[in-house]
């Protein structure tokens, strides 16, 4: 019961057996027009945010809106500069909360994982559909109660605060209980076990490699998922300098009635904030491993 | 094995309670040998440095600024902290129309004593607004925002066009407006910001909210309120003003490329303009809002702010003392002048020398300022009611939604005030 | 030695929940404490005497099932359910069918461009949804758009996409826009695990490509387009970042246009987390019992390899 799993940008398959030439001959034009239309379709607003991020502020609103301007650099400085170089305080939060949650959360998800696919003990079935059933209630209505439970704990306004509820990711156990189910095979535990081995031993040394592939993809999933994540820092962070990058630049959009709108620092922004994770999706790209979410496959 | 994990466990534990000990500076009190040390949620832009001048000359009083949201945002944010019991800073910069609510969560102490004093240093109106009609000071008045009419001057001249003095010639001025140039708009009606049409309530007599004895009225839909909805709606019917929503890139590039060619806004809106459309430096003016009746002069106030001293403050005197300070000080107002780009409340500061020159952004009008005072000094006071959140969030509903459905703006009005009535009454509050 | 083996059976039997353990208290500390907080809220309401303005004048008081009848009967709360279905209804089906095409063409043997379009349709995802929200809202309004811009140079009616009438497609279009790049990576590693062999045969046989992947591929994939289907369903009955991003700039939208709004505005703006909770704990049932029904459904298929 072996996993064909396969690299997520893998150059195509090269078929052993020879196929008729005709078939083998210049690619589809309009196969790859729909593609790359499709790719436009997702560059559009991205490359948007390239050309905005080069106006300055008076040109924003004046000139034509794919016009590229000449103010970049000058751009990135201001935000820089803008008390005090708080914006790069609030990348380096990001970077924490996004690192250090997305990690924990691997490692909870795949201890978790693996022990809900490999064990069977009373219980187990009900222990899997309540983790699953975190993901139902909207994270909306849980900001508030969140915040007044960690309250009771003395942890808001904290880095913690922020942290440690994004540790728990439901989703994350799901992928890699299935991951572990599929990956693992039940031959190899039990020889373990019958040469003396301890569970924890059996955990850390033998199935943590093979789960390696997908603890990664669970790791990136999470990281991008508490790089994007807006209402739970809102709510948990008082101290502006604790901020990540979307409460930052959201409370530099919404200064009020009395304020303008810092226009180009939030455009800036958002431009400098997207480009880590597309260096780390493209970074980490040979780890990918998205086949677990379509685990069924292989039946 | 388990053992192992265990202690890996307890080491967790043991960790993470010493890095929460470290990161909750703000929710734990500091003081040491006498000093008291204070934290302030503020929004002002620069704020911080007229709080260093603070720090530097009051070492026994330390004040920290934290800046993560503004108005209503921050008003929620106060009262989750309140009702969590920790993380309620010290100082808060409350918007007079939010003053009902937190005092009604026993979030604001009474600070009468230590600033009933300075209740001359303010305009009667104001001063109202902080004192809620009460013995009892919940703030002291920050800044104020007394409505004033805002024209391209350069292109009223092209257009031809004289600067309105009563309403009625501003709904002729905007139709003109049309009819020479269909591509302008003399300005929109903006369904998103009911904090202007209350001030322009105000002008016309509004009092959405009143006190007798232990009853509250709510009188949303009183006849000013409607004239003024009517007015409007006429004239967005008609096609005559925008309809769009303000502050949006699309209202930006409007006032950039005159689009629209005149604001009725507040006194703080040269700070808004050259931020937004700094490309028309120097071409607009100021006026005042055009009046009800021939010769009148009356205004109303959009925006504005004050600071209170929480309840959870750990020292309520040094608290009271510094805002206190900071709203009279004539350094504090001047330096909040230029780099807040507020106006201030306090009289003497409206007066002071950091308001003799006109706001950079109207260079060539240079009594800017003293016409500013002037017009202040006719702002009507209003009183707040416990749920503004809600009638505000009633007129943005509303109103949207009559201008989609092309409906008479009156409607609107009697929409919010259901919405306002009701729900005070589900909360229990008397009303009459 | 039996002793020994006895020890190690218990210490066995106890492992699995010792393993279990972080997780169970991390869980209920983040998440069971907090919907457990929820509904006890949702049971309080804030009763005030008089003015209000007082000392203790504001107390929270038992109100029973009065915050939930309440919420069931409010027309605003069926309003907004209704345009979030309608929204559901255009988002999942482009989306998930855009996903499929462009995964079909991934895996198609003569596409050029492949890793670029790859990447590209993929890109969305690193995106927080609130600046996404701001990017389209600034390629939706007519003066400063680019796609407004052409229409008006080609001579074409401007389409008001932020009106009335087309908000909700604006809407979707940001979550297609989100989203189809993350299904379509799903769909496309689903179809890189089929055996080549099975779709081979079809093509000797002289079947055409179309013809390979209606036949043969995407009835093998259907599993995984059931589970994109169900994560989609889910968020969307749970849109709020777009639509709230977008309100500032339109007057087509209310406060309350999706259900997760209003909980918003009863949380947040109103101040009234009692009603918030009432509501809450009615989307959340929703939303558990639709998600339920269709896990049971695919359960035995996305487990059937461990009760092997």
């Amino acid at each position: 019961m072996s996993v064909t799993t396969r690299s997520l940008l893998d150059a195509p398959v090269q078929d052993a057996a020879p196929t008729p030439v005709a078939r083998r001959s210049r690619p589809s034009a309009s196969g790859t027009a729909v593609l790359v239309l499709g790719a436009i379709y997702c560059l559009l607003p991205v490359s948007w945010v390239l050309v905005a991020a080069s106006k300055s502020s008076a040109d924003l609103f004046n000139t034509f809106t794919f016009a590229p301007g000449d103010a970049l650099l000058r751009n990135i400085a201001d935000l820089s500069g803008y008390r005090d170089g708080l914006f790069w305080r609030w990348m380096g939060n990001t970077a924490l909360y996004a690192g250090v949650g997305a990690a924990l959360s691997a490692a909870l998800s795949g201890l978790t994982g693996y022990t809900l696919a490999k064990f069977h003990f009373p219980g187990r079935t009900l222990i899997f559909n309540t983790l699953l059933a975190g993901v139902l209630v909207p994270g909306v209505a849980l900001a508030i109660p969140q915040y007044l439970v960690l309250a009771k704990l003395g942890l808001t306004n904290s880095y913690l605060s922020v942290l440690l509820p994004s540790v728990v990711s439901p989703y994350g156990m799901y992928l890699a209980r299935i991951y572990a189910a599929a990956a693992i095979p039940n031959s190899l535990i039990e020889a373990a076990r019958t040469d003396g081995a301890g569970e924890w031993r059996i955990f850390s040394r033998i199935a943590v490699p093979v789960m390696r592939p997908g603890l990664v993809t669970i790791f990136l999933f999470q990281f991008v998922a508490i790089w994007n994540n807006f209402l739970l820092p809102f709510i948990m962070l008082g101290d502006d300098r604790k901020f990540p990058l979307t409460v930052g630049l959201y409370s530099l959009l919404n200064q009020g009635n009395t304020l303008p709108a810092l226009y180009t620092y939030v455009i800036t922004g958002a431009l400098l904030s997207i480009i880590p994770l597309i260096a780390l999706f493209l970074s980490l790209q040979r780890y990918w491993r998205v086949d677990l979410a379509a685990g069924a496959v292989k039946t | 094995m388990r053992s192992r994990l265990a202690a890996a466990a307890a080491v967790a534990v043991v960790g993470a309670g010493l890095v929460a000990g470290c990161s909750s500076s703000s929710d734990s009190p500091t003081e040491t040998g006498g000093r008291v040390d204070l934290t302030f949620w503020a929004w002002v832009p620069n704020i911080e440095k007229v709080v260093d001048k603070w720090n530097a000359a009051n070492p026994n009083i330390h004040v920290t600024v934290s800046k993560q949201a503004q108005g209503d945002e921050l008003v929620t944010k106060v009262l989750t902290a309140a009702k969590g019991g920790s993380g309620v800073p010290d100082l808060v910069q409350v918007e007079y129309q939010a003053l009902p609510t937190l005092v009604s969560n026993d979030v604001l102490a009474d600070i009468a004593g230590e600033v009933g004093s300075a209740k001359d240093k303010f305009a009667e109106g104001l001063w109202q607004q902080v004192t809620l009609g009460t013995q009892a000071v919940y703030a002291v008045p920050q800044d104020a925002g007394p409505m004033m009419l805002y024209y391209r001057s350069d292109l009223f001249q092209q257009l031809g066009l004289s600067v309105p003095k009563t309403w009625d010639e501003f709904a002729a001025t905007a139709r003109t407006v049309r009819q020479k140039d269909p591509k302008r708009f003399l300005t929109t009606f903006s369904a998103a910001d009911p904090g202007w049409f209350a001030g322009l309530s105000q002008q016309a007599g509004a009092k959405w909210w009143s006190i007798n004895g232990e009853t509250w009225t709510v009188a949303i839909n009183d006849p000013a309120t409607k004239k003024v909805a009517d007015y409007w709606g006429g004239l967005v019917t008609e096609g005559a003003v925008d309809d769009q929503p303000m502050y949006t890139p699309e209202w930006n590039k409007a006032l950039n490329d005159g689009t629209l060619i005149a604001w009725p806004s507040a006194v703080w809106a040269p700070g808004v303009l050259e931020g937004n459309a700094a490309s028309t430096k120097g071409k607009w003016a100021m006026a005042p809002l055009p009046q009800w009746s021939s010769g009148e002069s009356k205004t109303g106030n959009w925006g504005g702010s004050s600071t209170g001293v929480t309840d959870k403050a750990k020292d309520k005197k040094a608290a009271a003392k510094f805002a206190l300070w900071l709203n009279t000080d004539p350094d504090a107002t001047a330096q909040l002048v230029t780099e807040g780009g507020l106006y201030p409340a306090s009289r003497d500061a409206q007066a002071g020398p950091a308001l003799q020159k006109p706001p950079t952004f109207f260079p060539d009008q240079a009594d800017f300022y003293t016409q500013a005072k002037a017009i202040a000094d006719t702002a009507a006071g209003f009183t707040w009611g416990p749920n503004v959140n809600v009638a505000y969030t009633a007129y943005r509903d509303a109103f949207s939604k009559a201008i989609t459905d092309k409906a008479p703006f009156g409607g609107a009005v009697d929409q919010m005030q259901e919405a306002t009535i009701s729900d005070m009454r589900k909360n229990g509050f008397k009303v009459g | 030695m039996a002793a020994v083996a006895r020890r190690r059976r218990t210490a066995q039997h106890l492992v699995p929940y010792a393993f279990l353990a972080p997780a169970i208290v991390m869980f209920s500390l983040f998440l069971l404490a907090p919907i457990g907080y929820t509904a006890y809220l949702s049971l309080r309401k804030i009763k005030v005497e008089g003015l209000g303005l007082g000392r203790g004048s504001r107390k929270e008081v038992f109100a029973g099932l009065e915050n939930y009848r309440q919420a069931l009967g409010d027309a605003e709360l069926w309003r907004g359910a209704g345009r979030v279905l309608v929204y559901g209804a255009i988002l999942t089906p482009v989306m998930l069918g855009l996903a499929l095409v462009f995964a079909l063409l991934l895996d198609s043997p003569r596409i050029g461009l492949r890793r670029f379009s790859r990447i590209s349709i993929f890109l969305p995802f690193a995106v927080p949804v609130v600046i996404a929200s701001l990017l389209w809202g600034f390629l939706y309004l007519p003066s400063v758009s680019p796609g407004q811009h052409l229409m008006r140079g080609l001579g074409l009616p401007e389409l008001d996409l932020l009106g009335p009438d087309l908000i909700v497609f604006a809407l979707a279009n940001i979550g297609i826009w989100g989203g189809v790049g993350f299904n379509m990576i799903v769909i496309y590693t689903a179809l890189r695990a089929i055996p080549r062999e099975l779709y081979e045969s079809a093509r000797i046989d002289g079947c055409s490509e179309f013809q390979v992947a209606v036949r043969v591929k995407i009835p093998i994939v259907v599993p995984a387009l059931i589970l994109t289907t169900i994560f989609s369903v889910i968020a969307t009955l749970q849109v709020f970042s777009e639509p709230m991003t977008l309100r500032p700039l339109t007057n087509s939208l209310a406060s309350t246009w999706s259900p997760i709004m209003k909980i918003y505005q009863d949380a947040f703006a109103r101040n009234d987390i009692h009603s918030a909770a009432a509501t809450s704990m009615v989307i959340a049932l929703v939303t558990l019992v639709l998600s339920f029904g269709f896990l049971r459904l695919v359960q035995n298929r996305a487990f059937g390899a461990e009760n092997q």
